[in-house]
């Protein structure tokens, strides 16, 4: 059996001011790292293309290798889509960031769905 | 007289006035978003409307898998069947599609199933050959499942948001509902078999005609 992958500390601000810390190995999604510990996040497509999932990264490097439509300019932001990312280190994630980064793909003119 | 009165006879939407709606005042007052939920629909529509369009695709790279060829048809045609659905509501409740296509097909709900090979269109310029390599059958069908998933999530998102609220909208997304189960469950089925060598049956198979749509067409609510 091959060594577990390396796990970092992910602490995540939700929008009542709680905040919530969980272990993410690197080679896991960070949603569903969150989701095993009980986390509820808000997710649809589960396939790193639309918002639903979207966090502001205040602290850490993710890696958005996974995502189907990601933009060098939302990682420039301080965005992610948690549904596809790995964590590279320890984190501090700022959730329900949505309607955030649909206004920051809106001011770049890059593609967003309307709805989440 | 007593007993006269017509509580469902007026309302706020005034006499003649044809700016606002009561279909959408009804499902307002019971706590849906209607804008929102128009939103969600364009998304929606619009994620239906890619797949169609690239399910076109992947079914003419199964070639010589005809069986699969068969079932990937009946997916497009009913997810084509799905927008059909999707795009009267949206403009019962007051919205529209947008006018431009790549405006729509941008915002979709759920990425582009992309032929394995081609992601992102880097595929426009590769040589045929290489296209047809990556393009097995099991990328296909692993391609044709996940679509399916987004659709199942999407779907499932606007029954929750609908259930209770607004029974028509509710009514169309449960139809859709169905046969993107039933889609998953066949590209399970097939992909197994396929990748895996091990059976995991769908539990059914056959539509009666390509593209069948047994919910969300045979028995429409509108007459398209």
């Amino acid at each position: 059996m091959g060594r577990p992958a390396p796990a970092h500390r992910v602490e995540f601000e939700l929008p009542d001011g709680r905040t919530r810390a969980v272990r993410v190995r690197e080679d896991e999604h960070v949603l569903g790292a969150a989701r095993r510990a009980g986390l509820v996040l808000p997710s649809l497509c589960e396939q790193g293309w639309d918002l639903a999932c979207a966090v502001r990264v205040l602290q850490g490097e993710l890696d958005h290798g996974d995502a189907r439509r990601y933009y060098a300019e939302d990682e420039r932001a301080g965005f992610a889509l948690i549904c596809t990312a790995k964590a590279r280190s320890d984190l501090r994630l700022c959730t329900h960031q949505a309607a955030a980064m649909r206004r920051h793909r809106d001011a770049r003119e890059l593609p967003a769905p309307r709805g989440t | 007289m007593a007993g006269s009165e017509k509580p469902h006879a007026k309302g706020k939407v005034a006499s003649g006035d044809v700016t606002q709606r009561v279909g959408v005042e009804a499902i307002e007052a019971r706590g849906v978003d209607a804008d929102q939920l128009v939103e969600k629909l364009i998304d929606a529509a619009g994620a239906e409307f890619t797949t169609y369009y690239y399910y076109t695709i992947l079914r003419m790279y199964l070639a010589g898998e005809e069986d699969y060829k068969e079932i990937c048809e009946d997916a497009r045609l009913e997810d084509r069947a799905h927008f059909e659905l999707i795009a009267p509501r949206i403009f019962e409740l007051g919205g529209t599609i947008p006018y431009d296509i790549r405006t729509f097909v941008d915002r979709a709900g759920c990425p582009d199933a992309y032929l394995p090979g081609t992601g992102d269109a880097s595929g426009d310029g590769a040589s045929r050959d290489v296209v047809v390599a990556d393009a097995t059958p099991a990328a296909i069908l692993e391609v044709l499942l996940e679509a399916e998933r987004c659709a199942i999530r999407t779907w499932s998102e606007i029954c929750d948001l609908t259930f209770g609220k607004d029974p028509r909208t509710y009514d169309m997304a449960a139809r859709i509902l169905n046969e993107e189960v039933e889609h998953e469950a066949w590209f399970i089925e097939l992909l197994s078999k396929e990748r895996d060598g091990v059976a995991r049956p769908s539990g059914h198979f056959r539509r009666g005609e390509p593209g069948d749509a047994p919910y969300s067409k045979n028995r429409g609510f509108y007459n398209p």
